[in-house]
Parts: structure tokens; C-alpha cells; sequence
């Protein structure tokens, strides 16, 4: 997840979830069924304190001084790159630049391939 | 293969794990696939699937549960392994070539596997428990959690300021996760490509920006024998 600093206080929780996966509720941090405990990351306004919001679900804050930007990394404290085997589903697009996404093939097996051109 | 299995249930989704959606141009025309052909220009599917090299796959079914998690995904077998490497190449090609023929080759077996699961679907030994998959995805700690968000930061800086501004932030993810071949050879072949080129340098060979290149970091972590993530089938 990308922030710039002259948005990082601005962060809204709807914006956290559809970067992170991770929702934030007064209840905690939820992803499905699961909530991890996060008091003070959701603020009254319905902003993320992203900082809490991280360090509650191990995620990494990396910050570039010079060009004002910050990148939350993703969580590890399950200790693998899946904590869950609901297929994550990240906005892509195609080669014509039309946004798609592999949820759009529910109800069909997906073999999902990665290539590159290197 | 989705010609083949397309009318049995399995659509074929092909991204493209490159910063610069126009270097797939060529690929993607050439091939002029009948299936979705899709470009990631973040890695996202990389942090978010566990694709830490190409060609990796991940088994996704009618719900949108991953029955498979990512491993190689070769599914026929490269000419190069079978060539006889010619002499009079330049050493470090040679070596190259050397490398690739011991990339183990699973093809034939993983390819096996794709049609046992579109027939039999759940019923096929090659679907995984959800545990399971979550079990077999790749290990992430605190050094390769903070390897993505360096790729990503980078990327981003990138195509905010320029190449410079990546540099660094490619330069630590590399040093936090030297497994991940995609945040590697992305970095590499951007800059060991000739400006004039028509397509990205896939030799990837010493340069002045990063310390590592695709031979040497090969050799270093064991081989072309290691380079892969097998499947586990």
C-alpha cells in the first residue's frame, strides 16, 4: 500500500481494506471471520492511524524521505505469504488497459499463470 | 491448454509481471491468446499469491478457494534443455545454458496434474485442503514482508520520478529477499537492456547498478537445480 504523506492521516478505513485485505472495525482489524485486536487504529472520523493499524498485523512501514512516500508491506505474522485460501483479487488489466479481475470468473476453475517478458 | 480445456471448465488466466505494460505488447500479440491476458505492473500478484519467479501458477476453483498454491508452472518441456550447447559461445552464455538444463523439469507431470483436477475436480489428489495450501505457500518473515513493500515503494517512485528513484528501494529488496527472482531479474533487465533494443536482455548479466546478475546469483544459491519452486505433487 502507497501513501503519500500529505495523506497519511487521511487514510479511510475503506481504503486500508481494499489495499490490505485486513477491514478495520471497532472491533478490531477483520479479515472474514477473523479480527485481530487493534485498539486506537480506527479513529472517530473513520481514518486509519496506519502506523497502529501495521504494527497490530506485522506489517512493514517503509518510508522514502525525499520523495515523501511510504509503502505498508504485507503482513507476516501467519509466517506464510497465504493466510487464507480465499484467492485475493487485485485489480489488473489487460492489454488493451481494461481493468479485470479473476473474481469475475466465479463459478469456473482459474489456472492462473505468471509470465514475464524478462 | 485452454483451447484443450476451456469447454471442460478451466479458463487460462495469464499475467504479466512487468513494470512496463508495453514490453508484454509483442508477447501478448504474437500469441494472440482466446483467454484472459492480463499485466500486474505492481508485482501485486507476486505479494499476494507467492510468485517469486516465471512461469509460477496457482490452482484457483468454481468458489474462488485456492486448491493449489504457487509452484512452477512449466507445462511442456523447454527446447533448451535438450540442446547441445555449441561451442564458440561466449563463456558466461555457455554457463547460462549450463544452468538452465539443470532447472528440474516437472512439465509433463504438472500439465497431468491440470487435467486430472479439471475432470475430477475436488476428487482429484492434486486439489489441497485449504490448510494445506496455506501451509505449502511460500514462508514470508519480517525480511521478505519488508522485501514487497521495498518493490513496491520502488516501483512506485519509478513511475512517479524516474528510474533513480527506484533504485535503492529495488537494491534493499533484493538484499531482504534474494529468493524473489521477479523483484531480481525486473530490476536487472531494465537496466541491461540497450535503449534501442526490441526486447528485454534476458542474459541480465553484471551491470553497474545492482550487484547481482542472473548467472552469478544462480550459481549462488545453489543452481540451476534450485532455481525453481517444484511442484509438490
Amino acid at each position: 500500500m502507497i501513501i503519500e504523506h500529505d495523506e497519511i492521516d487521511h487514510v479511510t478505513a475503506a481504503a486500508f481494506a481494499a489495499a490490505t485485505g485486513w477491514d478495520p472495525k471497532p472491533e478490531g482489524l477483520c479479515r472474514g471471520e477473523v479480527c485481530v485486536p487493534a485498539p486506537g487504529s480506527l479513529r472517530d472520523n473513520g481514518t486509519v492511524d496506519v502506523y497502529v493499524a501495521a504494527s497490530r498485523l506485522g506489517m512493514p512501514v517503509v518510508t522514502d524521505d525525499e520523495h515523501a512516500v511510504t509503502a505498508i508491506g504485507p503482513g507476516s505474522t501467519t509466517g506464510h505469504t497465504l493466510s487464507s485460501a480465499a484467492a485475493p483479487d487485485p485489480e489488473l488489466i489487460t492489454r488493451d488497459g481494461q481493468p479485470f479481475r479473476i473474481s469475475s470468473l466465479h463459478g469456473r476453475k482459474v489456472l492462473l499463470v505468471a509470465w514475464a517478458s524478462y | 491448454m485452454h483451447a484443450e480445456l476451456e469447454p471442460r471448465g478451466l479458463t487460462v488466466v495469464t499475467v504479466a509481471l512487468d513494470v512496463e505494460p508495453s514490453h508484454t505488447y509483442q508477447w501478448i500479440d504474437a500469441a494472440a491468446p482466446t483467454h484472459p491476458s492480463l499485466i500486474d505492473t505492481r508485482h501485486v500478484t507476486g505479494e499476494l499469491f507467492g510468485f517469486i519467479n516465471i512461469p509460477m501458477a496457482v490452482w484457483i476453483d468454481e468458489s474462488g478457494t485456492i486448491v493449489r498454491n504457487a509452484e512452477s508452472a512449466s507445462i511442456e518441456r523447454s527446447a533448451l534443455r535438450d540442446i547441445d550447447i555449441p561451442d564458440g559461445l561466449p563463456e558466461r552464455m555457455t554457463r547460462m545454458l549450463q544452468e538452465v538444463k539443470e532447472i528440474p523439469d516437472d512439465a509433463a507431470a504438472y500439465r497431468a496434474a491440470i487435467v486430472d483436477w479439471v475432470e475430477r475436480g475436488a476428487a482429484s489428489d492434486f486439489v489441497l485442503s485449504p490448510d494445506e495450501v496455506i501451509a505449502r505457500s511460500r514462508p514470508r518473515g519480517a525480511a521478505e514482508a519488508e522485501a514487497a513493500a521495498c518493490f513496491e515503494l520502488g516501483q512506485h517512485l519509478r513511475s512517479t520520478v524516474g528510474e533513480e528513484g527506484a533504485i535503492p528501494w529495488w537494491r534493499r529488496a533484493h538484499e531482504l529477499d534474494p529468493g524473489n527472482w521477479t523483484y531480481k531479474r525486473q530490476a536487472w533487465t531494465l537496466v541491461t537492456t540497450a535503449p534501442d533494443a526490441t526486447e528485454n536482455d534476458l542474459i541480465q548479466g553484471p551491470n553497474d547498478v545492482y550487484t547481482g546478475n542472473w548467472l552469478d546469483d544462480v550459481v549462488a544459491s545453489g543452481g540451476g537445480a534450485n532455481y525453481s519452486t517444484r511442484p509438490q505433487l
